[in-house]
């Protein structure tokens, strides 16, 4: 491991600086301890500033209370500053109060808040999730349902292509040439096909019904 | 044939009794300075030093990247979508590979037998912690993982899961904690801070997106539960496959056991004190008003 290698390459080259402690570890390797070399505070403590409070002459900016606050840090007490004035006074205070209490609510208040508003999340998931469920569910029918609709128009537009064919076939044989389906002696004879239709209809119909009645007559009398 | 007494000997002589290297004393390698080129001298002058002919690439005004001779451009043309929202304002993390804070504890810029926060390595020169560019704070990386070797009480900001897991199997103690920019200002940068005279303030708690981080176990945030900590670092441990030391029969317990309030900056210093660096002293505030503040 990296710590057993580099603890070996510690013991081979001693360290003169001797501001580093050095420490023992239990495997009987040296180990470096840290050692910070902190910036030197360069204070100026024997002939301090302190700025005349009444001057004219002192800027504006030395006389704030938070160059106040800097003297002190700066010189200690020495700098003759109060050192209760380095704590914001009541009024203060109660202004940073009443900010916090306006911008950071309590850790409780949060958490209900996520809580609440991962719930609606949730929800509102939920209940996309049970629109597209319902929804897949009808799917396969309606599927098929097209499919069948389809199907239907190509069969129907099939069928009358075929009897547009089968028109112009008899209307060739009727006049002996081909017709324009326009034309309104085209147009009569199909009028008058369609009415012959329907009467054939109409009479297989009505006979179909007395062979029905025929039929049915004679069978409930039977068992009487 | 003959061989120096001492290999290394007179290198190592020569490194004890030479001045301190300091950048005073230090200059390139013969050799490894180039001068640089003079175009168009010489025989060479009047014409064009190898710009071409005329025009903007002779004169070094090519129009902005992207820009299509006036036809709107395609970065304009095709639709924008919001991955990169608010990116000017997203809380930004430094990274700390494991591997980097091997080398830092190896070279003893990091004290492993003390609790190490941002300050530690900040001082150590580990991180750059620039707080006026939305940095929160460094994330402790997983690079470097499978060597690293410390046993550490280390306090990050974000971590993740192989870091972790690499901090506990060493039997350290990781926690990932929130400062808000004010006092990571002033964790990072602690003395001109106290020289300001100004009382240490309280640690703010996160905003509400940062909350869940803060705590979950799975993350060893500072708001968690520590019973739930515990039984995410069990969880780990099984997830990772190593065996958990049991760090309260440690010799290093009481290190290791060191966590920070939650409204605490400093280890050891509470929220309203004043530290007088000119005087050594500590200010402690008595009264009842300030007191309730800072303990709330």
């Amino acid at each position: 491991m990296a710590a057993s290698v580099l603890c070996r390459r510690t013991v081979s080259v001693s360290f003169r600086a001797s501001s580093c402690k050095h420490a023992f570890s239990p495997g009987g390797f040296l180990l470096q301890t840290a050692c910070y070399n902190p910036k030197p505070l360069r204070l100026n403590l024997k002939d301090p500033y302190i700025p005349e409070k009444d001057s004219e002459n002192t800027p504006e900016w030395q006389k704030s209370a938070k160059y106040d606050r800097k003297l002190f840090g700066r010189y200690g007490s020495a700098s003759g500053i109060d050192p209760a004035s380095l704590w914001p006074s009541h009024a203060e205070l109660d202004k940073i109060i009443a900010e916090e209490n306006e911008w950071h609510p309590p850790l409780e208040v949060m958490l209900k808040n996520i809580e609440a508003r991962e719930k609606e999340e949730a929800e509102k998931r939920r209940e996309k999730e049970k629109i597209i469920a319902a929804n897949m569910a009808k799917m396969p029918k309606m599927v098929a349902d097209w499919r069948r609709e389809k199907r239907e128009a190509k069969q129907k537009q099939k069928e009358e292509k075929a009897r547009r064919e089968k028109l112009l076939a008899e209307a060739r044989e009727r006049f002996g040439s081909t017709m324009d389906p326009r034309s309104p002696k085209f147009l009569e004879m199909v009028a008058e096909i369609e009415k012959e239709e329907k009467k054939k209809k109409k009479l297989l119909k009505r006979r179909q019904k007395e062979e029905q009645t025929a039929g049915a007559g004679p069978t409930p009398a039977a068992p009487s | 044939m003959s061989f120096p007494k001492k290999p290394g000997g007179k290198a190592l002589d020569v490194l004890q009794n030479l001045p301190r290297i300091t950048l005073a004393n230090l200059r390139p390698e013969p050799g490894a300075r180039k001068r640089e080129r003079r175009r168009g001298r010489g025989q060479h002058g009047g014409n064009r030093s190898g710009r071409g002919h005329k025009g903007e690439r002779q004169r070094g005004t090519r129009p902005r990247l992207g820009f299509e001779g006036g036809q709107t451009p395609f970065y304009l043309a095709i639709p924008k979508y919001g991955f990169n929202e608010g990116h000017s304002r997203r809380p930004q993390y430094q990274p700390l590979s494991l591997k980097r804070l091997q080398y830092l504890i190896d070279l003893g810029r990091v004290d492993p037998t003390q609790p190490i926060d941002l300050t530690q390595l900040v001082n150590a020169r580990g991180v750059t912690i620039q707080p006026l560019k939305r940095d929160y704070g460094v994330q402790l990386v997983d690079e470097g993982s499978d060597i690293f070797a410390a046993k550490i009480n280390i306090e990050v900001q974000r971590a993740s899961e192989g870091a972790i897991a690499a901090v506990e199997r060493n039997g350290g103690v990781i926690t990932t904690s929130f400062y808000d920019p004010i006092s990571i200002e002033i964790l990072i940068r602690p003395v001109p801070f106290f020289m300001r005279g100004q009382p240490i303030p309280k640690r703010m708690l996160p905003g509400e997106d940062m909350v869940p981080y803060y705590t979950s176990a799975e993350n060893r945030g500072y708001l968690a539960d520590p019973d739930k900590i515990q039984q995410a670092r069990l969880a780990l441990a099984q997830k990772y496959g190593y065996v958990l030391p049991d760090i309260s029969r440690d010799e290093l317990y009481h290190m290791l056991a060191m966590r920070k309030d939650v409204r605490q900056v400093f280890f050891g210093l509470s929220p309203g004190w004043v530290v007088n660096m000119a005087e050594r002293k500590i200010l402690k505030p008595t009264d009842e008003k300030l007191l309730k503040y800072y303990t709330s």
